[in-house]
């Protein structure tokens, strides 16, 4: 392992920093990429056990094509390895408070029972524990070990005990070469100073079952796109696409857009913007993989408004992929473990039932439930983060702070990027102005 | 492994690590990596030869840097992806593990291996072998290299003084660099000031521009110049030249206090291009524009309905006209279908979604029935998309407010008609009532026009900017580098690349001056230091190499001193502006000139590595 990341990873994080970037997503990335090559000192801090966001689990990204997590391995590895970036994963900001011109910031990491200095990421901990749980960056398709580094190519690569399944059996403290597993570790809450903040803390998903007339809760084969993600990805759980209940090869997926937007009864009024996109994406790698399936993508309207969308949806129309337009009424479980589809097909007014032995729901994008003490003032009515002014579109509104990516409503990868660039832009014209204060005072 | 043969570098020990990534399966699927690397780990210097699942994950990096260290590597070759995604993540872990980060070669063994030859394992294997073969012969005549410094003027240009430019200028002021910003009409604000009421906030579009303009003013940094177009460019990153001329409305006095008398000149180390869209114009006759009066386009509607007035009943009463029912029209000169629509002048159409005007014509449609409410308004559509924050509520408004929805299909759009009683008539095949043929009476149509790229001009000329199949400007990855082009020191800001509303425009002008205050933070730039070299020594001056170079100023003659004293001409390479092509180097007849890292002797090598490569390459089963 090498030390310089030993030291920057969670390790001894310094007090004081140019800009606090709240979540390790793309946007909080690009962020503290673009405020560290500008020779200001960021730290990041993520929630969950590595940098990477939702991205680093797709498969491949519309409407590109490429492989996602090629693309976002390069970033993590450069943040990680950046002298002006320090990384804190398990870790979430609980309070941020101005104080003086500065943000006081409390962290709060989260036991991992594993020393992060001593443990070298080898692996051996993971072959000796004898319990397995549905893996949650496979989106529970595969299992991991009740002790293991979360996914090949996570940043940091340490090991990380998950006290839930744990049976504390001590195989793996036994082991373990460099003694690094610490049953009795404790939660860690210490305070960092930051003169400017940028909240990435990005989106999850809402429940597919919100909509009871869905019948998600019973059937297997109803499954969520994260999960189609990772069923996509050459590396993923079962290494190609089979459908849960019975490993069978599915021969007739069926999309549901706005099956968690666009709908006020379940409170998501909105468009959450990217679901057209990546269920037209999903179906043309679908097409690949399981060339003999019908697909079919039920619809509102087709939302393929960015830059090379509508040709990706032109091209997806032309290689056969079924695009109904119609809303989905209820979904009901039949033999097989199939499904039953009723909608109104708004092309021919026929109501129809059709049977698919895959479904897939399109959720709706919704923020990230808990925001830091002190900066709940900044959420909108949607619970997105809140941006008073049209023409500074990163600015919070609260001095200092700034907002990138989907925490500020729902987008896709490059619109975060290009959101990301604005907040650093934002963040580094205030640190900017803050050194001339500075000047001008001493 | 094989004793070490001469390597042909004198007086050092070739130690390659070679490392074969597996691309989670993306290149293991299709190619037998263990059968690679135990190949290529048979070809002498080469040290040692691993198989990884991800050799760009961190552990996959640390693999190399530690090897370097504890195997003492001194040559690094890498086969997995494409190496625009990876090359420079190798590099910089080479330099991490102490080597000179230009001992190392990238190889291409998925795009232009397991991808590409999918249904031929055991040929793309062998093409691996190769590759990497040819690879190793390539390294073995490598000699350290260090990156080019060039200097760097610091300060920005912007070209256009839209939203976008307006954004990136004060974002860059902000953070105490220089900016000129330059707009070729007598006023800053773009399209955006002409817009009465702009969603999502409702604000007044004038109101907007007149807080840019206030925080502009507040800038000491930046100095702008209206009425004002660029004549004539040139440079490089760091050191562009530019020329500025008056566009008929430019302030003369002004312009010879900034920058001196005419011609007027500046420097710049970056570029913004902020030059933003036109409204797509349609044809005579195209939905009946420019045929029948009452078919306006949406830019024209908004900037009349400052002048339209009430009307008893609630109708709108514009330009000497009675006007008791609208109809807009979606995606004219947007989505176009080939075969469907006519063609552009160029031979294109305009495919592509203007992602703006969704939005735009329901909150118009909208607006009609508040202020008019004896206004019937229909809108015909193909799909809205209301997608941004605030906007489907939009939507939801313009229905409420009683907009009459149609939806059409993308091959049969709408036909506008005149009417016997002179009304216009808009007929199409509804998809909401099944298909069922629909005419709608109008007394006015509003076509929702699309976004074309506005017009650049000198810059892109001289500097080739490159462009889409859309015509906006193109930028480096459409993905992960939105704001870059592939020429160094020139970043994109607006919808000079695209479709975009307001609030996307400042974030990707915002972007913009992040990636520029990044290349102006520093007084010097740093180049990849593939350039072509001359030998002065070897030197004849004959020329050809200056008249085979195609990027101007790259390549000069300079008076030198030859050996016996006498004066005579030789090549000199500019770094900033050489690409390092070669092809001045495959037509120097005294092979003077060479481009760094990509040596004759390399190539050489790299011949004899492909044809030379091991046996285990041949196709033999494998046990
Ligand atoms: C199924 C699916 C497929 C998609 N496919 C594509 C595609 O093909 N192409 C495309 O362009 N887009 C796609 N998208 C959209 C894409 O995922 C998002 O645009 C992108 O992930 C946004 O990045 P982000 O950094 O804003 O948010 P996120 O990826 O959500 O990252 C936010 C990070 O912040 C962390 N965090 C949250 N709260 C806190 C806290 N309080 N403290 C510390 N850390 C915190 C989270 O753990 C997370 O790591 C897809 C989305 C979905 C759901
Ligand atoms: C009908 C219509 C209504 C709209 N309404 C809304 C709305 O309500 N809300 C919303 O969010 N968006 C709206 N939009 C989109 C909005 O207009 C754009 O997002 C915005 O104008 C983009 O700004 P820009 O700076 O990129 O480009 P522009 O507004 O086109 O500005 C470009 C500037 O560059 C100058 N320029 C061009 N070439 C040169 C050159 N070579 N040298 C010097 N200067 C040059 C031009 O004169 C111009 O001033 C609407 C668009 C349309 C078509």
């Amino acid at each position: 392992m090498s030390e310089t990341q030993g030291q920057r990873v969670n390790g001894h994080i310094r007090e004081r920093f140019d800009t606090l970037v709240v979540g390790g997503g793309i946007a909080g990335l690009e962020s503290a990429l673009d405020l560290a090559e500008q020779g200001y000192r960021v730290l990041v801090v993520e929630k969950e056990a590595s940098i990477g966001g939702k991205m680093i689990a797709l498969s491949k990204v519309f409407p590109t094509l490429d492989c996602s997590s090629c693309i976002t391995t390069p970033k993590m590895s450069a943040v990680a390895h950046h002298e002006n970036i320090e990384i804190a994963t398990h870790t979430s900001v609980t309070a941020i408070e101005e104080n003086a011109g500065t943000h006081r910031v409390e962290l709060v990491r989260r036991p991992t029972y594993v020393d992060e200095d001593l443990c070298i990421g080898c692996s051996l901990c993971e072959e000796a524990c004898p319990i397995e749980y549905p893996d949650p960056f496979e989106e529970g398709l595969g299992s991991i070990r009740a002790i293991a580094v979360p996914f090949t190519n996570a940043i940091p690569q340490k090991a990380v005990l998950n006290p839930e399944y744990c049976i504390a059996c001590g195989a793996c403290a036994k082991v373990c070469p460099t003694d690094a597993v610490k049953f009795d570790q404790e939660q860690l809450i210490y305070h960092v100073d930051a003169d400017s903040v940028i909240i990435a803390s990005g989106f999850t998903l809402n429940s597919v079952y919100l909509k009871p007339q869905y019948n998600a809760a019973m059937s297997r084969n109803t499954i969520t796109p994260m999960q189609l993600e990772r069923l996509l990805a050459p590396h993923g759980p079962y290494g190609r696409v089979l459908r849960p209940s019975d490993g069978k090869v599915p021969d007739s997926i069926a999309f549901v857009l706005c099956a968690g937007s666009r709908d006020q009864s379940i409170g998501v009024p909105y468009c959450s913007r990217v679901c057209c996109m990546y269920s037209i994406k999903q179906a043309i790698l679908l097409s690949g993989a399981v060339p003999l399936a019908d697909i079919t993508i039920y619809y509102m309207d087709i939302r393929a408004f960015g830059k090379g969308h509508e040709q990706f949806y032109k091209n997806a129309q032309a290689m056969g992929i079924n695009f109904v337009n119609g809303k989905v009424a209820r979904i009901d479980n039949i033999e097989n473990n199939d499904m039953s589809l009723r909608i109104e097909n708004l092309e021919t007014g026929q109501v129809e039932e059709n049977r698919h032995d895959l479904v897939v729901l399109a959720q709706g994008i919704i923020p990230q439930p808990v925001k830091p003490d002190g900066l709940n003032a900044v959420a909108g009515d949607d619970g997105f983060v809140e941006r008073p002014e049209i023409h500074r579109p990163a600015w919070t509104g609260m001095e200092g702070v700034f907002v990138a990516g989907v925490a500020a409503g729902p987008k896709d990868i490059v619109d975060s990027i290009m959101d990301a660039g604005a907040a650093a832009a934002e963040a580094s014209g205030f640190l900017s102005r803050r050194e001339e204060k500075g000047k001008m005072f001493f | 492994m094989r004793t070490e043969e001469n390597n042909g570098v004198p007086g050092e020990d070739i130690r390659i690590g070679v490392y074969v990534c597996m691309c989670g399966g993306n290149i293991s699927d299709v190619i037998d990596v263990d059968r690679v690397a135990a190949a290529v780990g048979e070809i002498a210097g080469v040290t040692l030869a691993k198989v990884h699942p991800f050799m760009c994950s961190d552990p996959g990096q640390q693999t190399i840097t530690e090897d370097i260290k504890t195997q003492k590597l001194n040559r690094v070759v890498v086969a997995s992806c494409s190496p625009f995604l990876h090359e420079l993540t190798f590099r910089t872990a080479v330099g991490r593990g102490g080597l000179n980060p230009y001992l190392y070669e990238h190889v291409n063994i998925r795009e232009q291996g397991s991808w590409s030859h999918k249904d031929d394992p055991d040929g793309a294997t062998i093409k691996a072998i190769r590759l990497i073969a040819a690879a190793i012969g390539k390294l073995r005549y490598a000699e350290p290299l260090e990156q080019i410094q060039i200097s760097n003027f610091r300060r920005a240009l912007v070209i256009g003084g839209g939203i976008a430019g307006m954004r990136s200028a004060v974002d860059l002021g902000k953070r105490g660099i220089e900016v000129l910003l330059v707009e070729k009409e007598p006023s800053l604000g773009g399209w955006v000031k002409e817009w009465e009421e702009i969603y999502p906030t409702g604000g007044k579009g004038a109101e907007l521009i007149r807080r840019l303009n206030e925080e502009l003013e507040r800038l000491n940094e930046v100095t702008v110049l209206k009425g004002v177009r660029v004549s004539d460019l040139s440079g490089f990153v760091g050191n562009y030249n530019v020329t500025l001329e008056n566009a008929g409305a430019g302030d003369e006095a002004e312009l010879r206090e900034v920058l001196g008398n005419a011609p007027y000149r500046a420097q710049a180390g970056a570029i913004i291009v902020a030059a933003g869209f036109e409204p797509y114009k349609p044809r005579a006759g195209e939905f009946g524009y420019e045929s029948f009066p009452g078919v306006v386009t949406l830019p024209e509607f908004i900037e009349g309905l400052s002048e339209m007035q009430i009307h008893p009943e609630g109708r709108i009463f514009w330009r000497g006209r009675t006007v008791g029912s609208v109809a807009f029209i979606h995606c004219v000169g947007s989505r176009q279908i080939e075969g469907v629509h006519e063609k552009q002048d160029d031979g294109k159409i305009n495919d592509y979604c203007s992602r703006t005007c969704c939005t735009a014509i329901v909150r118009n449609a909208a607006l009609i029935r508040e202020r008019f409410p004896g206004v019937h308004v229909y809108d015909f559509y193909q799909d809205i998309r209301t997608y941004g924050r605030g906007h489907e509520e939009i939507y939801t408004s313009a229905a409420n407010t009683g907009v009459t929805f149609l939806r059409y299909h993308g091959e049969q759009p709408p036909v506008v008609e005149k009417g016997a009683d002179g009304a216009l008539l808009v007929r199409c095949n509804d998809r909401l009532t099944f298909g069922e043929e629909i005419e709608a009476a109008v007394d006015m149509v509003v076509l929702g026009v699309g976004m074309t790229p506005g017009a650049v001009g000198k810059v892109s000329e001289v500097l080739k900017l490159p462009v889409g199949a859309d015509r906006f400007l193109q930028e480096v990855h459409p993905k992960l580098r939105p704001v870059e082009v592939s020429v160094n020191g020139v970043f994109l800001a607006g919808t000079a690349q695209g479709p975009m509303n307001i609030e996307e425009a400042f974030s990707a002008a915002g972007a913009a001056a992040a990636k520029a205050s990044i290349l102006l933070n520093n007084s010097t730039v740093q180049l990849d230091p593939f350039k072509a070299n001359v030998d002065d020594e070897s030197c004849i001056g004959c020329e050809r190499c200056l008249s085979e170079c195609v990027y101007t100023g790259a390549l000069v003659m300079k008076e030198a001193k030859g050996t016996d004293g006498s004066t005579c001409r030789k090549a000199v390479v500019n770094p900033g502006l050489c690409v390092g092509c070669g092809a001045c180097v495959a037509v120097c007849p005294t092979r003077a000139i060479y481009v760094n890292g990509w040596t004759l002797s390399q190539y050489e090598a790299m011949v004899d590595g492909l044809l030379n490569a091991p046996r285990e390459g041949a196709r033999i089963e494998n046990a």
